[in-house]
């Protein structure tokens, strides 16, 4: 599958507003689910929603830079981590560790990315394979920071405000609209990123490096500060996941939140925006609600993969693009009746 | 002192072979479709799994396991070679990885769910002890490395001499070039995957008396290990991949016996990055090929 994408061109004007309402309507149902759906389906929300943000991490490295990269899993696990030790030794707010988990994890990408950048291709994708294993093994061996195979317990639950009017979160509702926030600030951070003059430099790596460096970009610099704002958002997620799930255990660094992530945004749609919201709800809240057991839904992963590569190179966002500009004609020919 | 590292040398030499079995079908994929196989660790628990449900349900000895275990995953493998692995001749380096990456977890999970994900434990095998050089050991080990050099010699063989052998050459060569001189790329692609997975199946249907325990998830590690020895080797160096197999499993011995057991499986990985950093063409190929 090519990793190249076409530009997408905008053939109705009204197309814009079609987006918009979309987003509107997908945006106002997700605020009323509290309302509708009981506490097991939000439950599944919430994770698609925790998941999405080390898939925006991989979008970027990936979508934007070109570079496959299995390590998500790690950033999101030293996230949980970092969120848990902060909490557990030093009772430190939930805003605080949101921030600190994410700076952790791109300060530990920093020395991880500089000798895996050098590589390309497969090389790349084994050694991001390799840190994994390595982030089992610490997670398991380091006793004493990590208490090993028992993991940490007691992550506190997330309290938000000053002074008195402190809120503590602890229904799954109030995790819900606490997450979908943080969920919709870091994909609004994504959205100026990727549309901002570096998120164009990104795209220009990707299509051609040699050109890119040619025309002046700082290609290493930019790979590098990529790898590492991958890893933040990943820390980002890992932070939310241990204050939801308030235990954090050596599992977090199995490949399977690793593949999660990969299947999110190759079956969304590599380098879009809507791809990795599309793939987060369809791949983790879908299944998560069917009560689909790990085992089925890796299986499940693993065929969609196949169908990824042989059939939709693109994932799903084309099909989403086409009913959006289909919506967006209708719109269209109505006015003219008029 | 002198005794226990002659021991774990030799314990070394007896779980690098079984690496250099696994990892020189890997490499001779590499060779022929520049790919990666992320699955080939669950080629070796297939053999292994398979071998095992012969023996502990139809009860059959461990000769017939050993040959229904390696003929069981060779299906398999035929059948994912012909929808999977043909179709990658010619396609970017991520549509290998995705590609094996899904076929890994569908085998790895498919069994899982099948057989339960607990820990099994392998029945049979050659396991009285005999002593050779001061050493008492199972005969299970002994069978491991001699049929690990007949193997690579019959690889080495195969390589230089046969028309198969020279076809998966010429195919690691140029594949456009066999395609105008008539080879059937694809035919020769599948063949090499067939013979690369049954390889790392026997080894698994051979080392599951010495390891006795068998679960769905052993595949995943073998797999690590075995980029590891394929990197150290060079990429698509059959010989090359047996002396670093040989290389990862004294290294290894010697760092759990010396340093500590937990530590044992990190030496791949350090293995791995320093020569992905230093020396990608392998130690043992004088100029990069790939």
């Amino acid at each position: 599958m090519a990793i190249t994408l076409d530009t997408p061109h905008a053939p109705s004007p009204r197309l814009p507003a079609v987006r918009w309402g979309i987003a509107g309507t997908g945006l106002t149902a997700l605020l009323l689910a509290p309302m509708v759906l009981d506490g097991y389906y939000l439950h599944a929300l919430i994770i698609a929603m925790i998941f999405l943000l080390p898939a925006h991490g991989l979008n970027l490295i990936l979508g934007y830079t070109g570079m496959l990269s299995l390590a998500q899993g790690v950033f999101f696990g030293i996230g949980a981590y970092a969120s848990a030790l902060l909490s557990t030794h030093f009772g430190t707010p939930f805003v605080l560790n949101l921030f600190a988990a994410a700076a952790i994890a791109a300060l530990i990408a920093l020395p991880l990315g500089i000798p895996a950048l050098r590589l390309r291709s497969t090389s790349f994708v084994m050694c991001t394979l390799g840190f994994v294993v390595i982030a089992q093994m610490v997670a398991k061996n380091w006793v004493e920071l990590t208490r090993g195979d028992m993991g940490l317990s007691g992550v506190a639950r997330p309290k938000l405000g000053f002074g008195d009017s402190v809120i503590a979160i602890t229904q799954i509702p109030q995790y819900f609209y606490l997450i979908l926030a943080v969920a919709l600030l870091a994909t609004l951070a994504f959205v100026l990123l990727i549309k901002s003059p570096a998120g164009r430099c990104m795209v220009a790596i990707r299509d051609n490096e040699t050109l890119a460096e040619s025309l002046g970009i700082p290609t290493w610099s930019y790979k590098l500060i990529v790898f590492m704002l991958s890893a933040a958002f990943a820390g980002l997620g890992g932070s939310l996941y241990a204050h939801y799930e308030t235990v954090v255990s050596p599992l977090v660094f199995q490949m399977y939140y690793s593949n999660t992530i990969l299947i999110i945004v190759l079956g969304g749609g590599l380098g879009r925006v809507p791809g990795a919201i599309i793939g987060s709800f369809l791949f983790v809240a879908v299944t998560e609600a069917l009560r689909v057991t790990p085992e089925l839904r890796m299986i499940l992963y693993g065929f969609v993969l196949l169908v990824l590569v042989f059939v939709f190179p693109q994932g799903l966002a084309p099909l989403f693009e086409r009913i959006t500009q289909w919506l967006s004609r209708i719109g269209g020919e109505q006015e003219k009746s008029q | 002192m002198g005794n226990f590292i002659f021991e774990q040398i030799v314990n070394g030499v007896i779980t690098g072979s079984t690496y250099a079995l696994i990892a020189a079908g890997m490499t001779m994929i590499f060779g022929v479709l520049r790919a990666i196989n992320f699955a080939h660790g669950e080629y070796y628990m297939l053999g292994t799994f398979a071998a095992w449900y012969a023996i502990s349900k139809l009860e059959v000895n461990y000769v017939v396991a050993i040959v229904l275990g390696v003929a069981i995953a060779a299906l398999i493998a035929a059948t994912i070679g012909r929808f999977v692995m043909q179709r990658l001749v010619g396609a970017p380096f991520q549509a290998g990885v995705l590609a094996t990456i899904g076929v890994s977890l569908i085998l790895q999970n498919a069994v899982i769910l099948a057989f339960g994900g607990g820990y099994k434990v392998f029945e049979g095998g050659w396991i009285e002890p005999v002593e050779i050089l001061g050493l008492g050991m199972a005969q299970q080990r002994i069978v491991l490395v001699v049929s690990a050099v007949v193997i690579f010699a019959g690889l080495e063989w195969m390589v230089r001499k046969t028309r198969m052998g020279k076809s998966i050459r010429a195919v690691s060569q140029n594949i456009e070039c066999c395609q105008v001189n008539g080879i059937d790329v694809e035919s020769v692609v599948r063949r090499t995957f067939l013979l690369g997975t049954a390889l790392a199946a026997l080894s698994g249907v051979l080392t599951a008396p010495v390891n006795v325990s068998v679960y769905g998830g052993m595949g995943e590690a073998i797999t690590l290990k075995t980029f590891a020895v394929i990197v150290m080797g060079g990429m698509g160096n059959v010989r090359g991949t047996l002396y670093a197999g040989l290389l990862l499993g004294v290294v290894e011995a010697l760092v759990s016996g010396l340093i500590g057991l937990q530590y044992r499986d990190s030496v791949g990985f350090i293995a791995l990055l320093l020569m992905l950093m230093l020396r990608p063409h392998g130690l043992f190929t004088q100029k990069a090929r790939f």
